[in-house]
């Protein structure tokens, strides 16, 4: 699915001077290829805005460069759209203003914008009435009317409803599909990532700590911060040891254990990662994976869309989903004694101390 | 002497349009290129510049009545040109009294965009033309009110008019300084049927300019 | 055509101000109605405070133009005038709304203009013949406009000199401000003009005019003091109070004062009084 690299960041180095004191940031490479979304993942002040920023040619790199094979223009989606004072379709307009487009051309062209992010029934209304879902689909139909070959945004799903998010989500993976335009994404929330990442990229502290296919960053990230920026939140430290079985096990204490698959040697220590939804608990109809002992339920809190439950294993905290309405997020009570399991091929290990490596 | 000269009264008027309506296009025509590249830059003097330009709107226009007259008369520093007392001087007076509000409105109301409104126009990509444009429709509404507020300034300034001016019949008599004579010699009938056409001036002119920057909101 | 009631309006409006400012009935407040060239004179400043400490009368002075200045008196709204256009004056008295005309002192206006004198004012004998020589020259001339004690002298002067009244030769130019403001037009563009002697020497050294006429008879200025009628004007006219205004103006050693005015100021006296015994 990946094209062309339309956008490529080699050795770059941005440094900020602010009141809080100075800030670098350095990108060895970084590629946004057709037709896919990047999503650019990390805690705040990692430094997204400042590489968003870059990419759009809007920072002075201290050293490095970006270059653009693309063949039309760059665009930058803000998280706080401006709209300008005028009509929804002016404002549309307004992108293509000086540029000695003819008039049908341009209305053509602003009517399939607005038709792209279905608010072409919102076309003569004043920009300043429309609501905060609205504002940002205007701010994509602009940014689409310019045919652009590379699309950056920044926090795209703000202000939206989990039903706003999915609709929107949609209508962008039409529209990125149908021009093949290279996206770069940047939000501070995991599942808004997820609902266009093809690629994900974590930036911690200026820089790039992970990039990679989506999948893997999820499954596999690198060290344990990325695994918190990645949402995989179950990580407990633990020592690789043979298993009566002949495979390997994560020995977490003296009467707990995770069943792994791994090359590692014996003896190693490492971070074990389970991602939440592959935490289960066992329910005794099997499918769960290998049991790897009790738990106590902390809490359950229900959002109607699922059941974040949270356990007490071996000292630890850890996280598991349920969805919500059914049988066991409805009956688990806090205090509740649990068996939990998980399949070995979903457990992550991560050698403790491995220093992180991006990796294209 | 007692009578209402209509033809008289026409004069003053058309004369007063003229004065008045030069100062008015010059203090616009410097005053917003000017609020506007105050508004949006922030470099190492603007704060002194910003007061400075406060200060202006906030000086009596007598005082800078005052000070135009010593720069041109006579013995003055522009005293070659033989300004004083010439419609000229009265222009000049009045673009130094509006210019500051002029500047001073639409740098409020280029200040009151959000931080990155400017840069997420430059982000379009459009030529710098028409992001000036976009910038002027922005701030219609605030620019409006500048126009407003510099017009009447200028249309109801008499002691500058008056210090520069002298009120020389045919020459420099606007509507103000007339009707300040025409009290002085107990002309009412006069007095009050300019004033009534400088109220109606003033009516008619911030009634359109008002109309226009309201449709804007519509 | 008069329009009546624009005329009350006027006059309402400016019994509206005067009466607020006090009740011109009893001992208390004193309206004097005068002429800009005699307030600008600063005459008064060194008069008034004399008289309010000597009778506890309080003196308003309000200072228009003459013609103003009399229409004040024909309507009441004044209770004491010091003017010095005669004609003006005589029909105020002859129609009632005076009581009397006193004058008390005398000065002679002034045609000052340019030192290098180019229309030759100053070898003419007499200041309508100024007038002539100006016109004939066709000389810068500002004048007052403004329907002062000046103003008319000065339309006087042009109609004896068989000159148009309003001037008429390129080169006039009317103000409709006060004298200070003339002659400051006149100094700035090297004109003619026509000036009390009090503003003028005031105004001298700023404009760089020169005093050209001689006091000619024509130029003679005679200031008197009239005291409005109570018994004409239903707003109280504080007759009392005009009348011993009138006295103290007459009185020997106001008269004095007024001999030695200006000296200090101009190097010269401003006025000459009438009733001094020499």
């Amino acid at each position: 699915m990946s094209g062309a690299a339309l956008l490529s960041a080699r050795e770059l180095r941005v440094e900020r001077r602010s009141r809080r004191g100075s800030f670098t940031l350095q990108i060895d490479a970084l590629d946004l290829r057709a037709g896919e979304v990047l999503a650019i993942l990390g805690p705040n002040g990692a430094g997204k805005s400042t590489l968003l920023r870059a990419l759009a040619g809007l920072e002075h790199p201290a050293r490095g460069a970006i270059d653009s094979a693309a063949a039309g223009p760059i665009t930058l989606v803000f998280q706080r759209p401006a709209a300008f004072a005028g009509s929804v379709a002016h404002n549309v307009a307004a992108a293509l203003l000086g540029r000695g487009l003819e008039r049908a051309q341009l209305e053509r062209r602003v009517r399939e914008a607005l038709e792209r992010f279905e608010i072409a029934s919102l076309a003569p209304r004043r920009a300043h009435t429309l609501s905060g879902g609205e504002l940002r689909r205007l701010a994509l139909a602009r940014a689409f009317v310019l045919a652009p070959a590379v699309l950056l945004l920044d926090e795209p799903f703000d202000d939206l409803d989990a039903s706003g998010q999915a609709s929107l989500s949609l209508d962008l993976r039409r529209a990125i599909g149908d021009t093949g335009v290279a996206v770069a994404m940047v939000t501070h929330d995991l599942r808004r990532a997820l609902l266009l990442a093809d690629r994900i990229a974590v930036l911690l502290e200026g820089r790039l700590a992970q990039i990679d296919r989506r999948d893997s960053v999820l499954e596999k990230p690198r060290t344990p911060e990325i695994a918190r920026v990645v949402g995989m939140s179950n990580l407990v430290r633990g020592v690789v040891v043979a298993a009566p079985d002949g495979g390997r096990r994560v020995e977490v204490d003296a009467h707990h254990a995770i069943p792994v698959r791994t090359a590692l040697e014996t003896g190693c220590g490492v971070w074990a990662g389970i991602r939440p939804e592959h935490l289960k608990i066992d329910v005794g109809r099997g499918g769960s994976g290998i049991a790897i002992g009790k738990a106590v339920v902390r809490s359950v809190v229900d959002d109607g869309v699922a059941a974040s439950v949270a356990l007490a294993w071996a000292g630890e905290e850890l996280h598991t989903h349920l969805l919500a309405g059914r049988g066991l997020a409805r009956s688990l009570e806090p205090g509740a004694l649990v068996v939990l399991a998980v399949q070995p091929e979903h457990v992550h290990l991560i050698p403790v101390a491995e220093a992180p490596r991006a990796a294209g | 002497m007692a009578t209402l000269e209509t033809a008289l009264i026409v004069e003053i008027t058309l004369r007063t349009l003229a004065i008045c309506g030069a100062a008015l296009l010059v203090s616009l025509a410097l005053g917003l290129p000017l609020g506007i590249a105050l508004g949006r830059r922030h470099f190492g003097g603007r704060v002194a510049l910003v007061s400075l330009v406060n200060s202006g709107m906030g000086a009596p226009p007598v005082v800078v009545g005052l000070v135009v007259a010593l720069l041109l008369w006579r013995h003055g520093p522009l005293g070659v040109l033989h300004l004083m007392y010439t419609p000229v001087a009265m222009v000049v007076a009045q673009i130094v009294i509006a210019l500051p509000l002029v500047v001073g409105i639409t740098l409020a109301a280029v200040g009151a965009l959000d931080e990155d409104w400017e840069l997420q126009v430059r982000t379009l990509g459009l030529p710098p033309r028409w992001r000036r444009g976009l910038l002027l429709c922005e701030i219609r509404l605030g620019l409006l009110a500048a126009v407003i507020a510099a017009m009447g300034g200028i249309l109801s300034e008499v002691g500058a008019a008056l210090m520069v001016g002298a009120n020389l019949e045919g020459e420099t008599r606007v509507l103000t300084t007339a009707i300040v004579m025409y009290v002085g010699m107990g002309e009412y009938e006069m007095a009050i049927g300019l004033a009534a056409v400088l109220m109606g001036l003033m009516l008619v002119l911030t009634g359109v300019l008002t109309a226009v920057q309201q449709s804007g909101r519509r | 055509m008069r329009l009546r009631c624009i005329d009350m309006v006027a006059t309402a409006a400016v019994s509206l101000l005067l009466a607020s400012s006090g009740c011109g009935e009893g001992s208390g407040k004193l309206l004097l109605a005068t002429t800009t060239s005699v307030r600008d004179s600063g005459l008064l400043d060194t008069l008034v405070p004399v008289f309010q400490e000597r009778t506890g009368i309080e003196v308003q002075v309000i200072a228009v133009g003459s013609g103003a200045a009399l229409r004040m008196g024909s309507e009441g709204n004044a209770d004491v005038l010091l003017t010095h256009a005669p004609e003006g004056e005589q029909a105020l008295v002859t129609s009632g709304a005076a009581l009397s005309r006193k004058p008390f002192m005398e000065n002679y206006f002034v045609i000052a203009g340019p030192a290098a004198d180019p229309a030759g004012v100053g070898a003419a004998a007499s200041a309508a013949q100024a007038y002539q020589r100006i016109a004939a020259a066709g000389a810068a001339y500002v004048s007052r406009g403004d329907d002062s004690g000046t103003h008319r002298r000065e339309q006087a002067l042009l109609r004896e000199a068989g000159l148009d009244a309003e001037g008429g030769w390129p080169g006039f130019a009317r103000t409709g401000a006060g004298m200070g403001i003339t002659l400051q037009v006149a100094g700035e563009r090297g004109a003619y003009v026509l000036s009390d002697l009090g503003t003028f020497l005031a105004f001298q050294q700023h404009t760089g005019l020169a005093a050209l006429s001689k006091p000619t008879p024509d130029l003679r200025n005679v200031y008197s003091v009239l005291r409005i009628d109570s018994a004409r004007f239903a707003s109280g006219i504080n007759a009392e109070g005009a009348q011993r205004f009138e006295d103290f103006l007459l009185a020997p050693d106001t008269q004095q004062r007024i001999a030695e005015y200006g000296v200090e100021r101009f190097g010269r006296p401003l006025f000459r009084p009438l009733l001094l015994r020499e």
